[in-house]
């Protein structure tokens, strides 16, 4: 077993050459069977080795030869950079436009530690955006820093077009921009956010909360159509009459809801800040103003409508008791005259139509200033409106309501109301009596908000046909719209100028109610400080201003509303608004 | 007998391993997809956003408005185009006995043809100011006498004899004198070519 092959028996050996040592000859035996079982058992693991890799050969040739493109699925997952779901919703008008909308509007930024070719970047970012300069993009590609911006808050197009160029290097950082597809037209209501999107005025920051909160878009009772009416044609009184600023709203009498709410001069909410180009020396916060809701003006004789009704309501007046405006009242420094003076004993429904200013004074007199305060309270005239928009005034008025208040108050003067009270008070006088918070939330149709019973019904039915008689005979008959029966009232204020009041500076307005034999909606135009023109006649009273803007408002609105017209002539309407104190009498015969 | 057993686990083991490794890479697979159809489902709303952005932007009333005036030149409706009722809508005028000619002269056709103006029956007696195209030749006559005569067989227009004089002064005579294309436009494009040819 030990024998070892003699090595030396090979005689022509060179000397010094040994033979390597051999592995042992291992004689037949156990040792021998070990041994073969070893080497089978070796041979058999490397065809299993081999099978396995022949099999992983295969594989590879199926992926890379056969498959070819579907080896992609199984690439690393790849992050698109996608915007998330934006943080604050929408705001749509009632008819599902859109107002304001997040959009995503990312900020390119450069890695120059990684951007290969400055130069060749700098060329075609220069040739993408030409409102950068080449140096400076060069300089900040070069400056070896790792994050430096190239542009902020890019458009979608523009990102495409980042994305087209394809430079390694350029990122895109996450923004959201809140747009406002309608720019202007919505200006006030809507209002517009800031650099981090947080509201700043109207709606945006009136319900800021709800706006972050909410997922659904939020519906306004606004409709586009009708405020781009009401727009266009205070724009054209504004352009008619050289005035300074105009306002107006439309509102549903029966729920509250506002239509539609403009004021004039007013803003881009895309670039709230950016001069506007046709009045460069407004100030923004000129253009900012909400004369609707923060504003509070003495609106002049479209109050007396209050009076009337508050004399109506309490009893202390009648439709046929008789006021003599022959003389002016003089009241301490105050001389209260009439501006159509009819200078003779005046009824109730007289001192409406011709808008006497000392019919409406002896008539509160008549009631007194407890009952003339408590009224205006009532209806809401006293305290701040409450809307969903953050701008909101408080209304001015005496602390001590003496008698020469309660006789200027009679006629709207030494008040001051918003708008926007004015027309929820209003809505109260014609629609039955019931006050209703004005809201420009959209209501869930047939569903009437929750009111306050303010006048009787009957006080109401009589305000309407006096409204009426406004327009038909009145101060107010351009305000007359074919088939919609309008009715409505008159107010030319003068504009108070620290102490007194200025002659040449006038407040016109209109209140307008429509159709008003069944009052649907309420229209209320004021234009500030209107002058005189050729068409005009040199008047620049409410009557001759926003009262035949009232009537083309009507006309435009009134199909877009579904309300149909009738024939305004017909026995029905005409008994409906009849007058019981005229008993069949001519207005002029009185 | 060992053997077997050891055979058996070692082969339920493979066996489970294998299939779990499947699992596995099946499940990952699913995840990839479903990121994936999220990340799509996402850029996809993002896109509807901007869209509906310009959506609004391109609508806006001031841009109707623009584009009313440039192309269409509609005005709002005024209060008689409205018919609320059924009653108030006319009855279709009886059919022509021939078919509507162009008139070389309107005063001619009105006086040669008075059976034949079925076409401004209807819109004389509601006022409704036409397209200039329709061939209106009668009220445009400018002497009312055979105008009258033509139109005796229309009772309804005799009740209101003042809307033959106004919409008369509405239509310039050259409108309708002028050669107008009849044929009713077939698709929106070929009206709007109509109205662009015909300004």
């Amino acid at each position: 077993m030990a024998a070892v092959q003699p090595f030396d028996d090979n005689p022509c050996r060179p000397r010094h050459f040994k033979p390597p040592p051999c592995a042992p000859v291992v004689p037949a035996g156990p040792a021998r069977q070990a041994l073969e079982a070893c080497r089978s058992r070796l041979f058999f693991t490397r065809v299993l080795f081999a099978c396995v890799f022949a099999v992983v050969a295969l594989r590879i040739v199926e992926v890379v030869v056969l498959e070819g493109g579907s080896a992609q699925s199984h690439m690393p997952r790849f992050r698109m950079p996608v915007p998330p779901v934006p943080a604050r919703t929408d705001i749509v008008d009632r008819n599902g436009k859109l107002l304001a909308t997040t959009l995503d509007s990312p900020s390119v930024y450069a890695n120059p530690k990684q951007i290969l070719d400055p130069a060749d970047a700098t060329r075609k970012l220069v040739k993408a955006f030409p409102s950068l300069k080449s140096e400076d993009v060069y300089a900040k590609l070069t400056s070896g820093k790792s994050f430096v911006y190239i542009k902020r808050r890019l458009t979608p197009r523009e990102q495409y077009e980042v994305n087209q160029l394809g430079i390694p290097g350029l990122q895109f950082q996450h923004e959201e921009r809140r747009v406002y597809p309608d720019g202007t037209l919505t200006a006030h209501v809507v209002g517009y956010t800031g650099i981090d999107n947080s509201g700043f005025a109207g709606i945006e920051r009136g319900l800021d909360d709800t706006l972050k909160d909410r997922r659904d878009p939020l519906q306004l009772s606004l409709d586009l159509r009708i405020q781009y009416v009401l727009r266009e044609e205070l724009q054209r009184v504004i352009d008619d009459f050289t005035a300074k600023g105009a306002a107006g709203l439309i509102m549903d009498v029966n729920s509250g809801e506002v239509l539609a709410m403009v004021s004039l001069p007013d803003f881009d909410p895309n670039y709230p800040g950016a001069p506007d180009p046709d009045h460069p020396t407004l100030s923004f916060a000129d253009r900012m103003f909400n004369r609707n809701t923060l504003g509070v003006y003495e609106l002049g004789s479209i109050f007396k409508i209050f009076t009337v009704a508050m004399a109506l309501d309490y009893g202390t007046s009648t439709l046929a008791s008789t006021y003599d405006a022959s003389h002016p009242i003089n009241i301490g420094r105050f001389t209260i005259g009439d501006y159509h003076g009819k200078h003779r004993v005046l009824n109730v429904p007289e001192i409406l139509m011709y808008s006497s200013n000392i019919g409406a004074a002896k008539m509160a007199m008549a009631a007194g200033g407890q009952k003339q305060r408590e009224f205006l309270s009532r209806i809401g005239l006293l305290k701040a409106p409450k809307i969903e928009v953050a701008e909101i005034g408080s209304p001015h008025f005496p602390g001590k309501w003496r008698d020469v208040n309660v006789m200027t108050i009679a006629f709207g003067h030494g008040i001051s109301v918003t708008p926007l009270s004015f027309a929820s008070a209003a809505a109260a006088l014609v629609n039955g009596g019931v006050l209703r918070q004005a809201t420009l939330v959209r209501q869930p149709p047939g569903q009437a908000p929750q009111g306050q019973q303010v006048i009787s019904p009957k006080t109401s039915e009589q305000m309407r046909k006096l409204m009426r008689l406004v327009v038909e005979h009145g101060t107010g008959t351009m305000a007359a719209a074919p088939g919609y029966v309008v009715g409505g009232k008159t107010g030319t204020a003068d504009k108070v100028s620290g102490r007194h009041y200025e002659d040449r500076k006038l407040l016109s307005s209109f209140v307008g109610v429509f159709p008003i034999n069944d009052p649907k909606y309420l229209v209320l135009a004021m234009v500030d400080e209107p002058h005189p023109n050729k068409q005009s006649h040199g008047y620049a009273t409410a009557g001759w201003t926003v009262a035949p803007a009232t009537s083309r408002i009507v006309q435009r609105i009134a199909p877009l509303l579904g309300v149909d017209p009738v024939d305004e002539s017909s026995p029905e309407i005409q008994r409906a608004l009849a007058v019981d104190s005229l008993q069949g009498k001519k207005i002029e015969a009185y | 007998m060992i053997r077997i057993a050891t055979l058996f686990w070692l082969v339920l083991v493979s066996a489970t391993g294998f299939a779990m490794f499947g699992v596995k890479y099946q499940v990952q697979a699913l995840e990839d997809e479903l990121a994936r159809t999220k990340r799509a489902a996402a850029a996809e709303e993002h896109e509807i956003r901007v869209l509906d952005a310009e959506w609004a932007y391109l609508t806006r009333p001031e841009t109707l408005d623009a584009m009313n005036r440039r192309f269409l030149s509609l005005s709002p409706i005024v209060t008689k185009q409205l018919h609320t009722t059924a009653a108030d809508i006319p009855m279709r005028p009886p059919p022509p006995a021939a078919p509507p000619t162009l008139p070389e002269d309107a005063v001619a056709v009105a006086t040669a043809e008075p059976t034949s103006p079925p076409n401004a029956s209807p819109n004389a007696q509601d006022g409704v100011p036409t397209l200039a195209a329709t061939p209106t030749p009668l009220p445009a006559t400018p002497e009312p006498p055979p105008a009258l005569s033509a139109l005796r067989v229309m009772p309804a227009l005799l009740e209101k004899p003042a809307g033959a004089p106004q919409l008369a002064k509405a239509l310039p005579v050259k409108a309708v004198v002028k050669p107008a294309t009849p044929h009713r436009a077939k698709s929106i494009d070929d009206l709007i070519a109509q109205i662009m040819a015909s300004r």
